[in-house]
């Protein structure tokens, strides 16, 4: 039988011992007992869905769903818990976890209990004796997927596994019916033996098979492939059209789980006749945050006791159906802070259903050194602090937030994130291409030029790639269809390539979109200058074929119709038109998503530049208020973050409560973020006051200034500057090792600056000062602030005991706070 | 004791929240929160079904291209433009023959298996390295591009540590005497990339990068720095509890790193008397070699020798036959020997090859060309049979006269005696399944 015992089951204990009524009596009383005393007959009502079911086909089931009542008047799944009895047990069957199966036709009734209360469910199985014959397309490709035997690990791979291939998640059926039915000189399909065909003796693992037993004999999925070949290996039934499954969907569609409990979920299949049926058993699962619930291969969800969000993805040939699972914490009433702007109120909103307490407000000095790294990759000087600790304006906050967002190291800060994301490795794109493209990312976030029409220029440059601007983004990336994809993640935060090869059956995009997007770019061309040097052209331009069908595909925007040229010379600013125009469901939202990401350490969707439905915000109300925003501003991006920065949310602090701490998707409070290589070196080298030497690089460059992506240095490679070798935020790793760490702790390069005879250390050492005031400057200049009472009292033993050499001891607490977990992060 | 602990990822690489990519992150201390069932589902699934007889793996790898006929695929019939001026030897294993330049080798050919049938289909320097080490073929072009350059695919040492994880201080995975170009993590990311010893234990200075204690410092200011380190930490941590408790351990593995003694015995191939570091020769690929062995010794896992040196285009016999094939004749009979005497060889496998065979034919400038279609792979101890030879060459040495070994044969080979499971899934960051080795099975004749 397919109905493996799922492990995580509720009850599963009980079920295994069988017929130990005793057992799971105890159990039960045990559950009702936690809803309410045991004695009082407070499940006034159970429901059952379906009111009555019908099965059509041998291998056909249905999935029960009971619910019972909460104390608040929410339903919770009762579906193991009851029991189940057929009335007549030879014409069907079903199982503990309310799956119902047919074994003869004719009518009868399940009965469903718990405790004295009793519904019934009639029953009615046809399509026994003479079945309706199985559609390869519809009824054999879910067992293939569902069994994985067509996954990319497996079969599903570009190259097949020994010898036998099939299209990955069985998106191209025809192929895999040939597959099946050709190849092999027929081996694999035994007409006359049914029972013999290598497909079944292999999935069976009757014959060795790499990838071990897939179905058993005798299962439902077993019995269907029998009785398809039996059949004679149909492709379609002869009613493919009335029978092609249009929809699916799941319920429940929301449901809220207090800690430890489960729900089972339903698939239910709709054919363009209108026809449903229940297709659980066939169905893959997944969730998107595991960590909060747990979904097995029946569709079972088992909630954690991590309160939070988590979408269970439910896939069925190719249609994609999400169940949103909330797990509140139960019975906290949470005290929603102020708010000062629509941020605060959307992520309020959420902490409050999920009743999750948002942190308290960061301090002045916490609030300042993270508006300083996050605004300007730098840490703000002592002066600095000082002035703003002392200042008692109201509007403090917001004044520093405008005067960082004019500062030119704002301006520096985006550039060098920009020209990661544009890909400038200069030995692709040579120096001098580098140089212009930095010098022309400069003078946009300097000048704050709105983000469509900085996009719009990106999108549509012409010209030398060595002038000013982002020409070599298209001497880095010359195919058409690269361009495309490579702007879709970076602009649209779609990512496509996954479509190159395949349609996903669990995403959107097909081959057609591919190529479709692609024809924007098959104009463009890279001119040789007399002078040797190149320039981009885009004229003319022609429709792709696509890749399987050689049908020419019209070049059209992801999701939008065929796309009209008529006199247009550059196909490239038709697309441009559609991406920056206020009804684009994804240009607004993946910036405003990008910029909340590097502000907040998590984007609402994460990855950033991966938004797709089986990929939600996790607060979607709040993702769709930036992205309006993003709008009314003009898309002034300036306009935006302040907007972000002046929020209460931006300004939580990052020390979690007892509530939020192990939330770590509401932005319940502030994250702790990875300072860039770049910036971790400034910070040091500022911290030291000894500013880093870049070999051919005139003094007092910063390392966020430096544009050669090339330039050798093992402190850059080892704290994960990117290679610019994908639009991709992720390339820059901000993942810890043991070499940064010893680097950090021992190294000669950070030893000499700490030591550096004109050293923030020695100079503070050899001036008149005493050791309480030493210990102040070393705090404000790298962590931003004075040291409380007790850190002081630590600091001082440095300074005390008999031959102190002050010089010494202020070197050992500057390397102390270098170390700290509170510089190296941006809190 | 320091206890100091940093590092939160920001983001997952690219990866969602995903159960599945929580799964394959292997490090689900630091995201926090995962449920007991998830841990108990993790260590369920990281049991590997066989057990393993090699524990650590030293991979000597000969970049370039190693001339196969010219070491251990000697074809004394071919024509002189083929066979080159050095001759076969007998060995120790009657019926196997080499060639001359590996004496001591020769003497010991019962302790390894020479593979004669390695094949596979790209020529490329970085490419090659690329394939061998990930088993899946590059999407850039050969030549420039950065190191390490496997920017997807994880390498055999990345999964080695991976899988198999810490033994003791030593990190699992290291590179020396630089970073071998196709040994990154590639989506495993910065966690499995290896610990990269950049400098060459030939030299008198020879010490382990931001290891040594720094010049200077008293052991009295050493203690007051610890001091004060912790105690930061520890009042911070009080301070915001939750978050702590997650970050990660590498603070705490460095400061153990750079105290521990054992650490430090390590890395120290000083501590080596004389005659065993000139047994292995004071060359670089001989004295890696020696540390080596002290890292899998202390507990590494994965070691990656990058020996570079062998695209021998011009004028190669002098040079193969005055500071290449006898470095390596040294260095890997000394390896062997070693171990053997050490009671180590049964489990450390020991593999020694390049990114690919070097052409038939003698070419114009008395060198030999790139040659992928042919090369010789020396396996063992790890649980190897030893004593034989796998595979030939047709009468060239141009190409696998028995079935050809490919690379993935040799990735799931190594895998399998390391007591990893070749077919074990993890997704890469769109999602996509990627097997830890790209098909391939085993070399029934070697294990």
């Amino acid at each position: 039988m397919i109905l493996r015992q799922p492990t995580t089951r509720r009850l599963a204990n009980a079920r295994s011992i069988g017929g130990n009524l005793c057992a799971r009596f105890v159990l039960l009383s045990c559950l009702v007992g936690a809803l309410s005393a045991v004695d009082t007959p407070v499940l006034a009502a159970i429901r059952v869905s379906p009111v009555k079911v019908s099965l059509d086909s041998p291998e056909s089931s249905q999935q029960l769903l009971v619910f019972g009542p909460r104390d608040d008047g929410s339903e919770r799944d009762m579906t193991d818990v009851v029991s189940y009895r057929v009335v007549d047990p030879r014409i069907a069957v079903v199982d503990q976890g309310g799956i119902l199966r047919p074994l003869k036709e004719g009518r009868t009734e399940v009965v469903v209990s718990l405790r004295q209360e009793q519904m019934r469910v009639p029953v009615m199985v046809t399509g026994l004796t003479s079945p309706r014959p199985v559609s390869f397309q519809s009824e054999v490709i879910p067992i293939l997927t569902k069994s994985r035997c067509n996954s990319g690990g497996c079969h599903g791979k570009a190259e097949g596994q020994n010898g036998f291939r099939l299209s990955i998640f069985g998106f191209d059926a025809a192929a895999d019916h040939s597959a099946l039915l050709k190849e092999s000189r027929g081996r694999r399909i035994s007409p006359a033996f049914p029972e013999r065909s290598l497909l079944l003796r292999k999935g069976t693992s009757e014959m060795p098979h790499g990838g071990g037993r897939k179905f058993v004999k005798g299962s439902a999925r077993y019995q269907r492939l029998v009785r398809w070949i039996a059949e004679g290996s149909r492709f379609d039934s002869q009613d493919a059209e009335s029978s092609r499954i249009v929809s699916i969907e799941v319920e429940p569609k929301l449901q809220i789980l207090f800690g430890g409990e489960s729900q089972q979920l339903r698939v239910t299949a709709i054919d363009s006749s209108g026809r449903r049926h229940c297709v659980t058993l066939e169905t893959e699962f997944e969730s998107n945050a595991g960590s909060i619930a747990e979904v097995d291969e029946r569709g079972l969800v088992q909630a954690s006791h991590i309160p939070g969000e988590a979408a269970i993805l439910v896939r069925h040939l190719g249609h994609v159906a999400v169940c949103r699972i909330t797990l509140p914490r139960p019975g906290v009433k949470i005290t929603r802070p102020p708010e000062t702007n629509f941020i605060d109120k959307l992520v309020w909103d959420k902490l409050q259903r999920l009743g999750i307490e948002p942190s308290d407000l960061a301090s002045d000095a916490e609030f300042m050194r993270r508006a300083f790294l996050d605004t300007t990759g730098t840490l703000p000087n002592a002066d600095e602090v000082r002035a703003f600790l002392k200042d008692t304006a109201a509007d403090k906050r917001s004044k520093l937030i405008d005067n960082l967002l004019a500062r030119s190291e704002y301006a520096d800060y985006w550039t060098m994130h920009w020209l990661d994301l544009l890909r400038a490795d200069q030995l692709k794109v040579t120096p001098q291409g580098t140089v212009a493209m930095q010098r022309w990312l400069r003078k946009q976030f300097a000048d704050n030029v709105p983000y469509d029409r900085f996009a719009r220029q990106l999108l549509t440059q012409q010209g030398s790639t060595l002038a000013e601007g982002p020409g070599a983004f298209y001497k880095a990336i010359t195919k058409p269809d690269e361009l495309s994809r490579s702007f879709s993640q970076l602009l649209l935060g779609v990512r496509i390539e996954c479509a190159q090869c395949h349609h996903h059956p669990s995403e959107r995009w097909s081959q057609t979109d591919y190529v479709g997007l692609a024809g924007f770019f098959t104009g463009v061309k890279l001119k040789k200058l007399p002078d040797g040097s190149q320039a981009i052209v885009s004229q003319g331009g022609r429709d792709l074929p696509h890749p399987r069908s050689g049908e020419v595909v019209t070049a059209r925007a992801l999701g939008a119709a065929p796309a009209i040229f008529d006199g247009v010379t550059d196909r490239r600013q038709l697309l441009a038109d559609w991406m920056v125009d206020r009804d684009n469901p994804f240009f607004a939202r993946s910036i405003a998503n990008r910029l909340w990401a590097h502000y907040l350490g998590r984007g609402v969707v994460e990855p950033i530049d991966d938004m797709r439905d089986t990929n939600p915000a996790t607060n979607e109300p709040l993702l769709k208020a930036l992205a309006d925003h993003l709008h009314d501003v003009n898309f002034d991006l300036k306009a935006f973050t302040r907007t972000l920065l002046n929020s209460r949310v931006y300004q939580l602090s990052s020390r979690s409560n007892t509530s939020n701490r192990d939330d770590n998707q509401n932005f319940s409070h502030a994250a702790y973020k990875a300072l860039p290589a770049e910036v971790l070196l400034d910070a040091i080298s500022y911290s030291t006051g000894v500013p880093e030497k870049f070999n051919g690089w005139p003094q007092g460059y910063r390392a966020v200034q430096v544009w050669d992506n090339r330039m050798p240095s093992y402190f850059f490679r080892i704290f994960g500057r990117p290679v610019r070798a994908s639009v991709c935020e992720c390339e820059r790793s901000n993942e810890p090792s043991i070499a940064q760490a010893l680097h950090l702790l021992n190294s000669p390069e950070i030893m000499q600056k700490i030591q550096h005879r004109r050293g923030r250390a020695r100079q503070l050492a050899g001036r008149k000062l005493p050791p309480t005031s030493i210990i102040d400057e070393l705090y404000l200049g790298t962590l931003g602030r004075y040291p409380r009472a007790e850190e002081k009292t630590l600091m001082l033993e440095a300074f005390t005991g008999d031959d102190i050499d002050r010089r010494a001891a202020t070197e050992d607490v500057l390397w102390a706070l270098l170390n700290s977990r509170e510089f190296v992060y941006n809190h | 004791m320091l206890k100091v602990q940093i590092g939160q990822r920001r983001r997952q690489c690219c990866d969602g929240v995903s159960r599945r990519h929580a799964l394959r992150l292997g490090t689900t201390s630091l995201l926090g929160g995962l449920a007991l069932p998830q841990l108990l589902q993790l260590q369920a699934k990281a049991a590997t079904k066989q057990a393993a007889k090699a524990k650590s793996c030293i991979f000597l790898f000969l970049e370039g291209g190693p001339p196969h006929q010219d070491m251990w695929d000697p074809k004394p019939a071919a024509p002189a433009e083929i066979r080159g001026p050095f001759s076969p030897i007998a060995t120790n294993v009657p019926g196997t023959q080499v060639t001359n330049q590996l004496p001591l080798c020769a003497k010991m050919a019962d302790k390894y298996t020479i593979l004669r049938s390695h094949s596979h289909r790209d020529n490329g320097h970085t490419t090659g390295y690329h394939y061998v080490m990930t088993g899946r073929r590059a999407n850039f072009a050969d030549g420039d591009n950065p190191v390490p350059n496997n920017a997807f695919y994880p390498s055999v040492g990345s999964i080695v540590s991976r899988e198999l994880g810490t033994k003791s201080e030593i990190p699992p995975y290291i590179n020396l005497p630089h970073p071998m170009a196709g040994g990154g993590p590639g989506f495993y990311g910065a966690e499995h990339a290896p610990f990269v010893i950049e400098a060459d234990p030939t030299q008198p200075d020879f010490e382990v990068k931001d290891l040594r204690p720094i010049a200077g410092l008293s052991q009295k200011r050493l203690s007051t720095r610890q001091k004060l380190l912790a105690g930061i930490e520890k009042l911070e941590r009080n301070a915001s509890r939750g978050r702590a408790d997650v970050m990660s351990t590498y603070y705490e593995k460095a400061h153990r790193l750079i105290t521990s003694p054992a650490a430090k015995k390590a890395f120290d191939i000083h501590a080596e008397p004389r005659a065993v570091r000139e047994r292995y020769g004071s060359t670089q690929i001989g004295q890696c070699a020696l540390l080596a062995r002290r890292l899998v010794e202390s507990g590494c896992r994965f070691v990656g020798v990058d020996a570079p040196g062998w695209d021998v285009h011009f004028n190669c016999f002098p040079s193969l036959q005055t500071d290449l094939i006898p470095y390596a004749d040294r260095a890997f009979s000394a390896l062997v020997t070693d171990l053997e005497e050490r009671g180590l060889l049964d489990e450390t496998l020991v593999v020694m090859m390049g990114e690919m065979g070097r052409t038939p034919r003698i070419n114009a400038q008395a060198g030999r060309d790139h040659w992928s279609m042919a090369q010789t792979v020396i396996f063992a101890g790890g649980g190897t049979k030893p004593g034989q030879i796998i595979g030939a060459t047709d009468k060239q040495a141009a190409a696998p006269a028995t079935e050809p070994i490919g690379v993935n044969d040799l990735l799931f080979t190594i895998h399998t005696l390391m007591g990893i499971d070749p077919t074990r899934i993890y997704y890469g960051p769109l999602g996509r399944p990627v097997p830890i080795t790209d098909g391939g099975k085993l070399i029934d004749a070697l294990v």
